[in-house]
């Protein structure tokens, strides 16, 4: 017999995602699924993120990497409440697995909850985990063609990171042209220039930031 | 590679819709993928052949039916259709003053069910 479904593919996803999202709103968490290739910079961005805010918020932090603690263990050593998870392979972190982190972190205790997310430009992009904001980081070294090679992530992103702007001077890369063309993507989107290394443009960043959470 | 995970989204939905309505197995999924939502519909079909094995649609036949990226120009007051997986502007009068309407879909449309 042949039966009509409506429904998205996803839809398992989606309502887990729904469920974090009820429990981040009830906690009080603001909550932002950080996004990019790997060595764009996500991890130095929580980073510099944590230095410029933890007097202001309490912050917390989930990893996502297909395997090892790195990460988690830079971000402990800043004092910072920090869950790892290794997805043994898959290429991106999903709501399922957001679900079961949460429960080791004190919610309750914080106003900034930060998800770096596996280092891939495609898949991260299709996958809800509950968050309030998708934000991504594109490293300038990474090339101007980006945005329309990777659209579906410039769409879904509310705020696009150009990290590494301090190595413009050495490279092929066209500011003008991916700003240009991440925003004939999504034009809402707002795009800040930093360089994690020398804190150029990072308080602009984190201010923004803020003014969210607040 | 997500098209695993996309996949065993895709089942989960089927046994549990089969569940709920008290059907015992599946003979035929059909899907729509969006040229513009990231999935690979061979890459899907693969997935799909390797996860269903030991499910309630270990004998399901996957359908895909690939959806094109589509929009409509509201000065043009026409519908239009790209190869690309983005619309940067409108391919027919260059301006900006249209919406994408079709290419995101990751949706099932309908189930064979016994």
């Amino acid at each position: 017999m042949k039966v009509k479904v409506v429904a998205q593919i996803l839809e398992a996803n989606d309502r887990i995602a729904a469920e974090n999202r009820r429990l981040f709103k009830d906690s009080g968490v603001y909550v932002i699924n950080l996004m990019s290739a790997p060595g764009a910079g996500k991890t130095s961005l929580i980073e510099s993120t944590i230095k410029e805010l933890h007097n202001k918020l309490r912050i917390g932090v989930i990893e996502g990497d297909i395997a090892g603690t790195d990460d988690a263990q830079r971000i402990e050593s800043l004092g910072i409440p920090v869950v790892q998870i290794n997805t043994g392979g898959a290429c991106h972190l999903d709501a399922n697995m957001i679900s079961e982190a949460i429960t080791d972190l004190p919610l309750k205790d914080l106003a900034l909850l930060i998800i770096e997310n596996v280092g891939n430009l495609v898949c991260p992009s299709e996958f809800k985990v509950g968050e309030d904001m998708k934000i991504m980081i594109l490293s300038i070294t990474e090339g101007d063609d980006k945005p329309l090679k990777y659209p579906l992530m410039f769409q879904e992103s509310s705020a696009l990171i150009l990290n590494k702007i301090d190595l413009l001077p050495h490279t092929n890369a066209d500011l003008k042209k991916i700003k240009n063309n991440s925003l004939s993507l999504n034009p809402s989107l707002k795009i800040f220039e930093v360089s994690c290394k020398t804190g150029e443009g990072i308080s602009e960043w984190t201010s923004w930031l803020q003014s969210l959470v607040a | 590679m997500h098209e695993v995970s996309i996949a065993l989204g895709l089942l989960e939905f089927a046994a549990e819709y089969c569940e709920r309505e008290g059907y015992k197995g599946i003979e035929a999924i059909t899907v729509k993928i969006g040229k513009a939502s990231g999935v690979m519909p061979e890459a899907f079909h693969f997935a799909f052949e390797a996860v269903k094995i030991g499910t309630i649609a270990e004998k399901a036949c996957l359908t895909i039916n690939e959806v094109p990226v589509s929009g409509f120009c509201s000065n043009c007051n026409k519908s239009f259709t790209v190869e690309e997986t983005y619309v940067l502007s409108c391919p027919m009068c260059g301006k900006s003053s249209f919406r994408v309407e079709t290419g995101r879909e990751l949706n099932i449309c309908e189930m064979e069910v016994f």
